[in-house]
């Protein structure tokens, strides 16, 4: 199964590896220069291991046909609901929600797992059956995914779950649905929208508020969006420096490891600093666009143009939050946060465009 | 719906669909590109600024006051860490919410509150100190809900601890935070802690020190990560005054529940080993918060507790001017020790009779036995031939009628009157006269004054400069200031007058009005004074003014005592006893002491 030849390593991406190197090295810098004093800190032992791990995993999917993946679509999409259940059952909770379960001496959070189970399984039900797609298997489709995307967000993982909108919508929009079809499920999901206002935990309710007026409750709910753009705003245009990045070292900034890395990250290193991380994202988003762009076979199409759409929404809808522009949802910067499930996940799904990638000349 | 097209027409589309997506991608990076534009060049100044806000915190660090000590290096007073409610206009967002719930919070006005913060500007990183002394049970309220409270702090600072609440009240003085007419000097920083009254006030460049500062990191809770930098206060200097304070305290008791003034001198150098005025103030009280209620209590209190009587205070000296009278009848050769008169109890000068305070009389005198007995009809001759002019003369001598120049602010000239400082210089007339001659009229003095005249007839004529201060020493050891004992002027009388005075007030206890002074092992010299006063009520008794003025040991004095009772009668009775407690405390004492030693 590990066997590669020649030609497919001719063809292995090595831009899009290089700008996911690149970023994990600026992802362990930013988590050494939390604790600097301490020399490497267990955290970034820690990253460095998933790392590994992640990097297994990529060259595993890598090497793997895509193909044989999407075939085992029904095999994945049970496990992964079997996952996203047990999290009801053996979660443990942390800050108000049940995202992580324990194998082991490890924790996982498996709805980081089901992103990539969501786009294998969209590929799956978009390809096969009849050769045709019709309204009822688009219909069918979106039962599949409702029900562990219901499961996500009553964990509640709003973020992950908000993630997977732009997915979904991406592909539609790539395999040439309507647009009247796309803009009447957008009506019927603006409509639906007040419904879920109920659905919607306080604290999630105060973090939309607070969006809309992030100075209703400095100290409480709105205290992460000020405090990060404090940070990022500090960093000014070269950066303070790690020593000088005193509001991410002094814990002004909550989850400063995990969600809030780029604040920290901005602080240290500046506009330009974010310049640098924000290009080498738009390299490796705009590689997989043109991977998917270059893909001629149908199930290498959506999973490219998935796993893009997953990434750039992630790191989109992350600076954006840490930065102000949307509301807290709590979802981490691909490549760049503190997590093992994330970053598995993350280097699993680069693995899946490199091969892609190595196969489109087939 | 078929969702069907050629292979050829397909790829071509997707390949746009693709390329549509990857540009609203693009947008979405190029819409935070943007706003990190705007946050960090655009807005980057400010948002350094409130960065550093964030983080530091900048803290005065109060330095302890300077220490008073008696001469035998027991402390006056004391320095105990008290907590004090600050609040940093900087880091309160919106103080009127703060101070609200602050003031629910410790049941304080909130009025005061924001008027305590409208004083200085709305960015000072300055704490403003609003409330001193907080028990431990407030303290933890505020910082159960520091989170709540921002611009909050709870300071420690060292605040005055006195033996008892009045010790020494008036020559020691309270502390209190600096008044908006002091901040006008500009010397001060608000909030400062400044001595207002007696020694504190008087030697309160020495005393304040200088406040140190820190600089603190604090994390978003507020609590301090680390200091980055560390100013260390220079803590006040020490004092060591010229008090003895078993003398004082013994005064002080010795005065519980009378009015008046107790002054101890040394004779030979001018030291004040003892000064008190009674009632007196609480200090405790005044120190740290002002209680209006208690101040205005003081203010209005009929027995004025906050005026200092041993020098603010301005009494007829009644019979202890027989003193001067004498002297001035022997210098000047009018008086003879050996002159003798009868007293029937009755002086008559044309229409009016002036009454001896012995009905009846005294019978045979002599000058010694008129003042051992302190005759008045003996004086009230005796001051005609010498003349008013003539007992003013000396009475200046002594120092009466102008200020002893004491260090302690407010301190009265008493009055001595003669013919040139009157209006159109009107001669003192022949009534006057009789009436000076026994302290009364318009004569008057304060007990400091009468204490620095019986300290020169001990000595011999000096007149010190009451001294209160022996020496300032810096934290360091070094020494900020000293002072030695001063003469301000001396009083020149043959030594035959001298003698014949010691003498005299000698007999005063041993068989005259002074007996109650008297001490078994101490030859007390004094003199007994009763003046009489306006009386304020209906009722007389009581109204009378005691002076009890004298020094010991006799042959070798090394004390002076004056004690002074507002209307308490006579000076033999109610004054003499005082000034004996003083003396066995001082004298019993030490030769106790003294025996201890040669045993040990």
């Amino acid at each position: 199964m590990l066997r590669l030849d020649r030609r497919l390593l001719q063809n292995v991406d090595w831009l899009l590896l290089g700008a996911a190197l690149f970023i994990i090295g600026l992802s362990l810098v930013c988590l050494w220069s939390l604790n600097p004093t301490r020399g490497i800190s267990s955290l970034v032992w820690r990253q460095i291991s998933w790392v590994g791990v992640g990097l297994i995993g990529l060259l595993v999917v890598a090497s793997v046909d895509y193909r044989n993946l999407v075939r085992s679509a029904p095999v994945l999409y049970v496990i992964g609901l079997g996952l996203l259940t047990s999290v009801f059952v053996l979660g443990r909770t942390v800050s108000g929600a049940r995202r992580w379960i324990h194998l082991g001496p490890f924790t996982v959070q498996p709805s980081e797992l089901f992103k990539l189970i969501f786009i294998i399984t969209l590929a799956w039900a978009l390809t096969t059956g009849r050769g045709e797609r019709s309204r009822t298997s688009l219909i069918g489709t979106f039962v599949l995914l409702g029900v562990p995307f219901l499961l996500v967000v009553r964990q509640p993982d709003l973020g992950t779950a908000l993630c997977l909108v732009p997915v979904l919508a991406a592909i539609l929009v790539g395999i040439g649905i309507p647009l009247k079809v796309l803009g009447g499920m957008t009506l019927a999901g603006v409509a639906v929208m007040p419904l879920g206002w109920f659905v919607l935990k306080p604290y999630q309710r105060d973090r939309l508020l607070v969006y809309l007026d992030p100075f209703r409750d400095p100290l409480g709910t709105a205290y992460n969006v000020i405090q990060a753009k404090i940070a990022i705003g500090s960093g000014q245009l070269l950066g303070k420096g790690v020593g000088g990045a005193t509001q991410s070292r002094l814990s002004f900034l909550p989850e400063r490891h995990t969600d809030f890395i780029f604040a920290v990250f901005a602080e240290m290193w500046g506009f330009l600093g974010c310049l640098v991380l924000i290009v080498a994202y738009v390299l490796l988003v705009m590689r997989g666009f043109e991977i998917a762009a270059g893909t001629r076979e149908m199930r290498g199409r959506i999973l490219a143009l998935g796993v893009t759409t997953v990434f750039a929404a992630q790191v989109l809808i992350n600076i954006g939050m840490v930065t102000g522009l949307l509301p807290i949802v709590g979802i981490p910067l691909p490549l760049m946060s503190y997590g093992g499930s994330s970053m598995v996940v993350s280097l699993t799904a680069l693995g899946l465009l490199l091969s892609i990638r190595m196969r489109q000349f087939h | 719906m078929a969702l069907t097209t050629t292979p050829a027409n397909r790829k071509e589309a997707w390949g746009r669909r693709v390329l549509a997506l990857a540009v609203v991608t693009a947008v979405g990076f190029v819409g935070l590109v943007g706003q990190l534009w705007y946050l960090q060049v655009l807005e980057g100044g400010r948002m350094h600024e409130l960065s550093e806000k964030n983080r530091i915190r900048v803290r005065p660090v109060a330095a302890p006051r300077g220490i008073l000590f008696d001469r035998n290096g027991l402390a006056l007073v004391d320095n105990r860490p008290a907590f004090t409610l600050s609040l940093i206009p900087r880091e309160m967002d919106d103080r009127n919410t703060v101070m609200a719930r602050l003031a629910v919070l410790l049941k304080m006005p909130v009025g005061d509150l924001l008027e305590a913060l409208e004083r200085v500007p709305a960015d000072s990183i300055r704490p403003v100190r609003v409330r001193r002394g907080l028990t431990l049970e407030e303290v933890t309220k505020v910082e159960e809900r520091k989170l709540e409270l921002p611009g909050v702090v709870v300071e420690v600072e060292p605040q005055r601890v006195y033996p008892n609440s009045t010790f020494a009240a008036h020559l020691l003085g309270y502390v209190r935070e600096v008044s908006d007419e002091q901040m006008k000097q500009g010397r001060y920083r608000r909030g400062d802690m400044i001595g207002q009254s007696g020694l504190e006030r008087l030697l309160d460049d020495y005393l304040r020190g200088r406040d140190g500062g820190e600089r603190i990191e604090v994390d978003a809770m507020g609590r301090p990560v680390q200091v980055m930098r560390r100013e260390e206060p220079d803590p006040g200097a020490q004092v060591i005054t010229t008090i003895d304070r078993r003398v004082q305290e013994v005064a002080e008791q010795a005065m519980i529940g009378r009015a008046g003034a107790v002054v101890v001198l040394d004779p030979r150098n001018g030291d004040v080993l003892a000064l008190t005025s009674s009632p007196a103030f609480p200090l405790d009280r005044l120190t740290g918060n002002l209680d209006r209620d208690e101040w205005l209590r003081l203010v209005k209190d009929p027995l004025t507790p906050l005026m200092n009587r041993a020098l603010q205070g301005q009494y007829p000296p009644g019979s202890v001017f027989k003193i001067v009278v004498a002297a001035a009848g022997l210098q000047e050769g009018t008086l003879a020790p050996m002159d003798r008169i009868y007293c029937n109890g009755e002086f008559t000068l044309g229409n009016w009779t002036f009454k001896d305070w012995k009905p009846g009389g005294h019978g045979h005198m002599d000058l010694r036995s008129a003042i051992a007995h302190s005759c008045d009809v003996y004086f009230y001759q005796a001051g005609l031939k010498i003349g008013g002019d003539t007992m003013a003369r000396y009475a200046h001598a002594f120092g009466l009628g102008m200020p002893t120049g004491i260090d302690l602010g407010g301190e009265r000239f008493g009055l001595v009157p003669f013919s040139a400082a009157r209006p159109r210089k009107r001669p003192l007339q022949a009534g006057e006269t009789v009436n000076m001659s026994i302290g009364q009229g318009q004569l008057l003095v304060t007990p400091l004054q009468v204490a620095r005249m019986m300290a020169a007839v001990a000595n011999g004529g000096i007149l010190w400069k009451p001294r209160l201060v022996q020496r300032v020493e810096r934290a360091d050891g070094s020494l900020a200031y000293s002072s030695s004992s001063k003469m301000t002027e001396r009083a020149e009388l043959s030594p035959v007058v001298w003698a014949f005075l010691r003498n005299a007030l000698t007999a005063v206890v041993k068989e005259g009005t002074g007996a109650a002074a008297r001490i078994p092992g101490l030859e007390v010299a004094g003199k007994t004074g009763t003046a009489q006063t306006i009386a304020k009520s209906d009722s007389a008794k009581g109204q009378d003014h005691a002076w009890f003025a004298s020094f010991a040991p006799a042959d070798d004095p090394q004390m002076v005592v004056v004690v002074f009772v507002e209307r308490g009668g006579h000076g033999g009775d109610v004054a003499a006893p005082v000034a004996r407690k003083i003396y066995e405390a001082f004298f019993l004492q030490k030769v106790a002491q003294v025996t201890i030693g040669e045993s040990g």
